[in-house]
């Protein structure tokens, strides 16, 4: 059997495994933005108000994007978002490490881990982002055959 | 290019609902209600991050039904007990104090912050803006 016949399968499993990782990370933000303002704070670049009006909205659309990359109507500017989002978490999380900032993530909320292992952070989120970049390429490709055959 | 932006308008009119949502069922207050300082004040997200000395101003009762971790009991009716703990917390670990009550309009987080920083003009003392509910 030809490796092309496994594409179709790796896209769903990656598209279901990052939308899986983006819900699963919004949920508790979302029923505590006070910690994630916390986290947010942590990272020394923004301070109130605008942290507050970060914590409030990054949970929502990482979760509307969550979902969005398995519908079909929204899927390609939700994977666009998302890599977007993995770029700057990992340009965050790098500028952290790099400064010697020891604290929470806040990836996934209230977290138990009092401090972050930043080299498996980024390496998750590159991970994370050429699965992205995967699925992005995939939707596009179909994208551009079904406007052929429209035309 | 128009079916890309009507599907970011879509994404972003959703996210926009949701953060509505927050702010409407009382999960979260308005990020613009959050700048409304008066002096002497601190946010819970600002007070987390420099890890101060919790005070609860709020009546015993409601301390010993739940408070925040650490905190310290001091009101006007156990002044004279509690007092010494918080100066031996104070002089031990020498943090900022930040005192708190029920909610944005009880008065006592600031009556008992003021009265604070005449016994402790050294601290670095505060009352918590909106209060702090269970």
């Amino acid at each position: 059997m030809k490796i092309h016949a496994f594409i179709p399968l790796a896209t769903l499993i990656a598209r279901l495994s990052i939308a899986g990782t983006f819900i699963s990370a919004a949920l508790p933000k979302i029923k505590a933005p006070t910690e994630f303002a916390v986290s947010i704070e942590g990272f020394e670049l923004i301070h109130s108000p605008l942290v507050h009006w970060v914590a409030l909205l990054l949970p929502w659309l990482e979760l509307i994007i969550g979902i969005g990359l398995i519908v079909p109507m929204i899927r390609k500017v939700s994977g666009a978002l998302i890599a977007g989002l993995l770029i700057l978490f990992i340009g965050l999380h790098a500028s952290a490490w790099q400064r010697g900032l020891d604290i929470s993530c806040g990836c996934f909320g209230t977290e138990a881990e009092p401090t972050t292992n930043y080299s498996l952070l980024i390496l998750r989120n590159l991970l994370l982002l050429a699965a992205t970049c995967f699925v992005l390429f995939r939707d596009l490709k179909a994208n551009r055959a079904t406007s052929k055959i429209a035309i | 290019m128009a079916l890309l932006i009507k599907e970011l308008t879509l994404i972003c009119v959703l996210t926009l609902l949701g953060a509505s949502f927050s702010i409407f069922s009382g999960l979260t207050q308005p990020p613009w209600s959050a700048s409304e300082l008066e002096a002497g004040e601190i946010h819970q997200v600002d007070a987390e991050v420099i890890n101060p000395i919790w005070v609860d101003a709020r009546p015993e009762v409601d301390y010993e039904t739940a408070h925040i971790e650490g905190a310290l009991s001091l009101n006007d009716s156990n002044w004279d007990s509690q007092i010494f703990d918080l100066m031996g917390a104070w002089l031990e670990s020498p943090q900022p104090i930040v005192v708190y009550c029920s909610s944005a309009s009880c008065d006592t987080s600031k009556q008992i912050a003021e009265r604070l920083r005449m016994d402790l003009p050294d601290a670095e003392i505060y009352s918590l803006h909106g209060g702090w509910q269970p």
